[in-house]
């Protein structure tokens, strides 16, 4: 494969029109072009499931293939034969006329067959190799890294397309901050980085953003919608846990920059390292985030066995990109995985004492992990406690002074407040629910996934496809972490290179960032995916080292304008990667900016979750009244989204197109609706924002209108407005006027909205007006979106 | 790339690029964008293959959602050799190998309940219906009872997801997703897909209305259905900001447009215009919304046809009134559900409760779809998640805390309106209403059958999600031509 696209690279240096000519016998892929047809059409008969397999046919295996294919002779193949038939008993697949083949499918086929029949593995089961880069690339002046090589070649191999220029200074800025911290730039940073003409500007800010605290913040958000974290159980009862500091971890060890291989270890497998230190057992909250039921008529072994089917099927998606539910009831329809492969690794979670019991929200095994602040205090009570019992004790031991017996009993009393108060303390102390082994269940095989319908049983393992665990490991989660982080793992560094792509350009290499199997996405640009894969090994998982890569090369800082005016029209969803990304922020990050560039966002970090503004009687409405919704007052309504309270059943308002938190989830798809429209233009948030955003300018700058409407423009764009721009919102700003200058009243109501106070000496008419401005503004297209 | 994403970036370009169309305010520039355009704005390049696949009979549904379990025992599904045998053991082979929730573990042992209400038959079709709803059963030629459901699932969740979504485990697209994909909206103003609930007051009901019974599972989130509330804005976030009123919003929308109509023209993103519509679409909802839920334009003959809670804003009966409101202004979907089904310990005291509060306005809608020519082209579904066990759960001395447990091998449902033979029973159960006997309806043949009734080939109404084109009826399913007319 990798020599077959090398020879087109060749073939490109010649020009155009050799290539022109050349594509006329282009290879047929194997993996690209005729594995899709086998596995759409053939599969579900004659595909890996042996269960429903016909007139024992495999059609997923080069052996079985070689039975109905002649190499060099399509129009000889059985296999042509069959799905080109027009007769009805004799064509596949069989039954409806409409599943024939196109004819476009069997010219594919024959075409295939003649030119050799070649045979590759799975793309994604190989083992990942460096690829040579590119050399042929035409445009190098554009080209600042190896990315830019690869992306280069294949844009103007296969599509005759070129780069875009970079983009302008302001916008590169505002995008690589968003991308980087989740919130918008500051304007002096803004101002700093587009006056500063040394070579290495960029690469400075890179550097400054990936150090500060906001960057774990920012991909933590991505990894709690991957490993399924809310702040309480789900399903009927939904009572609330505190896996919070699980949470505050994974900000931490994200900025600490903590390698990869560690980062998953520590997840699966950080109570079985020796001496594992609290981080260590803490990090395996990961597992335990899944659901609890406490439906009353439920059982509690089903519980359990749910309880890890999601840990195994997280994992699947997580860390391999496979799509392990599909073999909970049977064997996987398209990929080599087998029912048997779902329950070994299965076995792996099954060792915990968890029993699937009880509607305590934390179950056990759980871990107390006090906070600094909790601590302090629990450490001076029990200081204070034991000077008392000290003092008590010596008071008693000298008999020689007068009886003090009051005194005594003073400090017996007080001994007695002081206990209680530890033990007070000791209740507050977050008890965080984690893993450990120790049970010795058999696991089996269970029929349709059925917790009762055991089969046979089967000992914990990693799935036949890949390479074995080490002769003599024992088999448990630590030797699983071990083999998914082991370099020649061919999925893991796949897999998690693709998800910061995703992060960074909206779509993935791969497409289906969640399944790398079979029916997934096979990526254009797999040469690019496997350098960054293997560079991201070699580099030992360093995952900075991974973003300050991709954010520095040319193809992301490219201007985000199409080229022309039919550059999104030809590629929509920018897989060729002619342009630099341009899509709407997530919802979270669109509250996140808001709240910034008010300047109400309050930079604390971590902690027992906060409940922000939302609608009243949401929450109360879907349970009955049995979960009322208290809001917060003061700085907790202001802080980052990631502490926002995330309830299971009733997820925040607020968060559109997010995970819903209660299964692995590692893509969102966007849309476009009017009930975003309402929720910017409307909630309380947004208004507050906008208000802040009109006080503080207006408190800050004594210039024109013209002048604030640049500031406002500097805040939430990173640059100033356009000369129409500014016409507009001129001309809007004295219409405005005139309207709550008729009508003070609505004004002062504006102006009262949110629990901030204002602290302007402008009078409200005026505020008003500049609140609907920033309010717009907040609205625009490209505040919304990341340009 | 799909007909619809052409056509809509034809729509796009002309709209931007057209000769005249520079510099055109907000205004004209919302109304370029004009109902078609509204409409493709809101599908994605996934759209599906043309539909419909056949001639639709419904072109609407309102699916009446009863949460919980109504007891097919004592409400439909009469059988005089249940009362013969009340309070004897149930016979082995009716249970056998079965399974029950955990309240009852093993039915083994179980005493038979005779219907707690007496039954009477109904209209020319002379279809049984017990004395708990009189409402219901004046209009029996209506309406078609389908007597043969069962389903796989004995817990509420998962069974309500199966029946909504084709899979017990919550993430897949429910009904109404699925029809919001593929049939797409009939209303400029108004989602196309509403959720309303409703629980009686005084029940002891503790089942939640969990959002995946609306989700859009893997399906982009634009289908999913949008709950409209019983107190507070019925849709979130759809009132103004206090001080800023209808006027002023316009006129800052048309700003709005513009700056995005420059935006547009610089980036040619299709996604910029697209918002535009949306921003223009919630500004019709903002009128829209309220116009639909005040309902002080109803006559009172109207409301009194519902009962007397209709007026209450987050009753069943206001829900049903609204569904009605809702179908009228073009909504393909409305999911009214009501909550407190679940008599494990009241079918001789809740059951009233619950039975007056939905008897009448269920009936009430039936008849005013009927009266105003919708019940033609409506569909109406109205059932639970399964029925209720023909055996006690409870002491047989202790009366009124008489209850039965969750039943899923023989239930019932009715359905009304478009395509649908009324005035039947269809299939049966046995002599106790325990297992089906004849003519077995599962969920996944309903829901194949509900698909046909709009116009869909259920095997063809499908997604690619996790490398597999994915439906509603999963591998199953059957469109059950008894049903139909």
């Amino acid at each position: 494969m990798v020599r077959g696209v090398l020879r087109f690279f060749q073939t490109s240096i010649v020009g155009v029109a050799a290539v022109a000519s050349a594509a006329a016998e282009e290879p047929v892929s194997f993996q690209r072009q005729i594995q899709p047809i086998l596995a759409e059409n053939c599969y579900a008969c004659h595909g890996p499931d042996p269960e429903h397999r016909q007139a024992d046919l495999r059609l997923d295996s080069e052996e079985g293939l070689r039975t109905v294919v002649q190499p060099g002779n399509g129009e000889a193949s059985e296999l042509l034969r069959r799905v080109a038939s027009s007769d009805p008993d004799h064509r596949m697949p069989p039954g409806d006329p409409a599943l024939a083949l196109t004819p476009a499918q069997v010219g594919l086929l024959r075409l295939w067959m003649d030119q050799g029949a070649r045979w590759d593995e799975h793309w994604s089961f190989v083992p990942i190799t460096r690829p040579p880069i590119p050399t042929s690339a035409p445009f190098l002046r554009q080209i600042r890294h190896p990315i830019d090589r690869f992306v280069q070649a294949n844009l103007w191999d296969r599509h005759r397309g070129v780069c875009a220029p970079e983009a302008a200074r302001s916008t590169l800025i505002r995008r690589v901050t968003l991308d980087l911290t989740g919130l918008p730039p500051e304007p002096h940073h803004v101002d700093a980085f587009v006056r500063d003409p040394a070579p290495d500007a960029y690469e400075r800010l890179v550097d400054r953003l990936l150090a500060a605290p906001a960057f774990g913040e920012r991909v933590a958000w991505d990894w709690l919608d991957a490993a399924r974290y809310a702040d309480s159980n789900g399903y009927q009862d939904d009572n609330d846990r505190t896996m919070w500091p699980w949470r505050d971890w994974a900000v931490h060890v994200i900025n600490q920059n903590l390698p990869y291989d560690q980062f998953t270890c520590w997840q699966l497998a950080g109570d079985l390292l020796p001496n594992a230190t609290l981080e260590q057992r803490l990090a395996t909250g990961f597992c335990r985030n899944h659901m609890i039921n406490g439906e009353g008529g439920r059982i509690a072994e089903e519980n359990r066995v749910d309880y890890i089917m999601d840990i195994t099927e997280t994992v699947g998606t997580v860390w391999l990109g496979l799509t392990m539910n599909c073999c909970r009831c049977h064997d996987h329809k398209f990929d080599p995985l087998t029912q048997q492969d779902y329950y070994q690794l299965f076995a792996f979670f099954n060792q915990t004492p968890v029993d699937g019991r009880g509607r305590d929200p934390q179950t056990a095994p759980v871990l107390e992990v006090p906070d600094e602040d909790l601590e302090r205090e629990l450490q001076a009570a029990q200081l204070a406690l034991a000077a008392l019992g000290d003092a008590t004790d010596s008071s008693t031991s000298t008999s020689t002074s007068t009886s003090n017996s009051a005194s005594t009993s003073t400090s017996s009393s007080a001994k007695e407040s002081l206990q209680k108060r530890v033990e007070q303390l000791r209740q507050r102390i977050p008890r965080v629910m984690v893993m450990a082994d120790g049970h010795d269940r058999v696991t089996y095989v269970l029929d349709r996934g059925q917790y009762n319908r055991t089969g046979r049983a089967v000992t914990a393992d990693v799935p036949a496809q890949f390479p074995r665990l080490p002769k003599g490991a024992s088999p448990n989660r630590l030797a699983l972490a071990g083999w998914i982080t082991d370099p020649a793992n061919p999925l893991t560094a796949r897999v998690v290179v693709n998800r910061v792509w995703q992060s960074l350009f909206g779509t993935g290499l791969v497409k289906t960032v969640e399944d790398f199997g079979i029916q997934g996405e096979r990526p254009e640009q797999l040469l690019l995916l496997d350098w960054l894969a293997k560079e991201f090994i070699d580099h030992q998982w360093d995952y900075k080292h991974l973003v300050r890569l991709i954010v520095t090369s040319h193809t992301y800082r490219q201007s985000s304008r199409g080229g022309d005016r039919m550059a999104y029209v030809d590629d929509p969803e920018n897989r060729r990667l002619a342009r630099g990304p341009r899509y709407r922020l997530p919802a979270w990050m669109i509250r996140d900016q808001a709240l910034a560039v008010s300047g109400l966002l309050v930079h604390r970090t971590g902690g027992a979750p906060v409940r922000g503004y939302q609608p009243p009687g949401v929450w109360e409405e879907a349970t009955f009244g049995l979960r009322p919704y208290d809001r917060d007052v003061g700085a907790s309504l202001y802080r980052r989204s990631l502490y926002t309270f995330w309830r299971r059943i009733i997820a925040p308002t607020m968060f559109f197109d997010n995970a819903a938190r209660q299964v692995c989830t590692v893509r969102t798809v966007r849309t476009n609706t009017p009930l975003h429209a309402l929720l910017t233009l409307n909630d309380v948030t947004f208004v507050e924002a906008a208000r802040e955003l009109a006080a503080g300018t207006l408190a800050s700058t004594d210039g024109s209108d013209r002048d604030r409407i640049n500031a406002i423009y500097r805040r939430v764009c990173a640059r100033d407005a356009t000369e129409r721009e500014a016409e507009i919102l001129q001309h809007a700003l004295l219409r405005t006027r005139q309207h709550y200058t008729r009508d003070p009243q609505a004004a002062q109501q504006l102006v009262s909205v949110g629990d901030s106070v204002p602290s302007t000496p402008q009078s409200s008419m005026e505020l008003a007006s500049w609140t609907n401005l920033c309010l717009t503004v907040l609205n625009c297209d490209e505040a919304l979106t990341k340009e | 790339m799909s007909v619809v994403r052409d056509a809509q970036l034809r729509l796009t370009r002309r709209t931007l690029f057209g000769a005249s169309s520079f510099g055109i305010g907000g205004a004209a520039l919302a109304s370029l964008l004009g109902a078609d355009q509204q409409r493709l704005a809101a599908r994605t390049t996934d759209s599906p293959p043309e539909l419909p696949h056949q001639a639709p009979r419904a072109k609407r549904v309102i699916y009446m959602f009863q949460n919980g379990g109504p007891t097919h025992v004592d409400l439909f599904d009469y059988k005089p050799r249940l009362g013969d045998l009340h309070g004897q053991l149930l016979p082995d082979s009716f249970a056998q190998g079965k399974r029950f929730s955990t309240m009852t573990g093993n039915a083994q042992g179980k005493l038979l309940l005779a219907p707690v209400e007496p039954f009477a038959q109904h209209g020319q079709s002379g279809a049984w219906v017990s004395a708990f709803l009189p409402y219901t059963a004046a209009i029996a030629d209506q309406l078609c009872f389908v007597k043969s459901l069962h389903t796989d699932a004995v817990n509420h969740a998962p069974a309500i997801s199966l029946l909504l979504s084709g899979a017990q485990i919550p993430g897949r697209p429910t009904l109404g997703a699925w029809l919001n994909y593929g049939l797409g909206s009939e209303s400029e103003e108004l989602p196309s897909f509403v959720v309303m609930t409703s629980v009686s007051k005084g029940t002891t009901c503790g089942q939640i209305f969990y959002e995946f019974y609306w989700g859009s599972g893997f399906l982009p989130s634009q289908f999913q259905g949008v709950r409209f509330r019983g107190s507070g804005d019925p849709v979130l976030y759809v009132s103004n900001p206090p001080g800023i009123d209808r006027s002023l919003r316009r006129a800052w929308l048309n700003d709005l447009a513009e700056l995005n109509a420059d935006k547009a023209r610089e980036y040619h993103d299709p996604e910029t215009m697209a918002r535009v519509a949306q921003y223009e679409m919630a500004f019709r909802m903002q009128a829209s919304v309220p116009e639909l839920t005040d309902i002080s334009d109803e006559p009172s003959h109207i409301l009194d046809m519902y009962g007397p809670q209709v007026r209450e804003p987050g009753t069943y009966a206001h829900n049903c009134l609204l569904a009605r409101r809702l179908v009228e202004r073009g909504v393909r979907f409305v999911q009214v559900m009501h909550a407190g089904w679940d008599q494990h310990l009241s079918v001789t005291t809740e059951l009233y409760t619950q039975c007056r509060d939905t008897d009448q306005p269920s009936a009430a809608l039936v008849r005013d779809l009927q009266q105003r020519g919708l019940l033609e082209d409506t569909l109406v579904i109205w059932g639970g998640e399964f029925g209720r066990t023909p055996f006690l759960q409870g002491k047989m001395e202790d009366r009124p805390k008489w209850g039965r447990d969750h039943h899923p091998y023989g239930f019932t449902m009715w359905l009304a309106g478009g395509g649908i033979r009324a005035g039947q029973s269809y299939g049966s159960t046995d002599e106790l209403a325990f297992n089906v006997a004849e003519n077995p309806v599962h969920v996944h043949d309903l829901q194949a059958t509900l698909l046909h009734l709009l116009g869909i080939d259920h095997k063809k109404l499908t997604y690619r999600f996790q490398g597999r084109q994915f439906r509603l009826t999963d591998v199953h399913g059957q469109v059950v031509q008894g049903l139909l007319i």
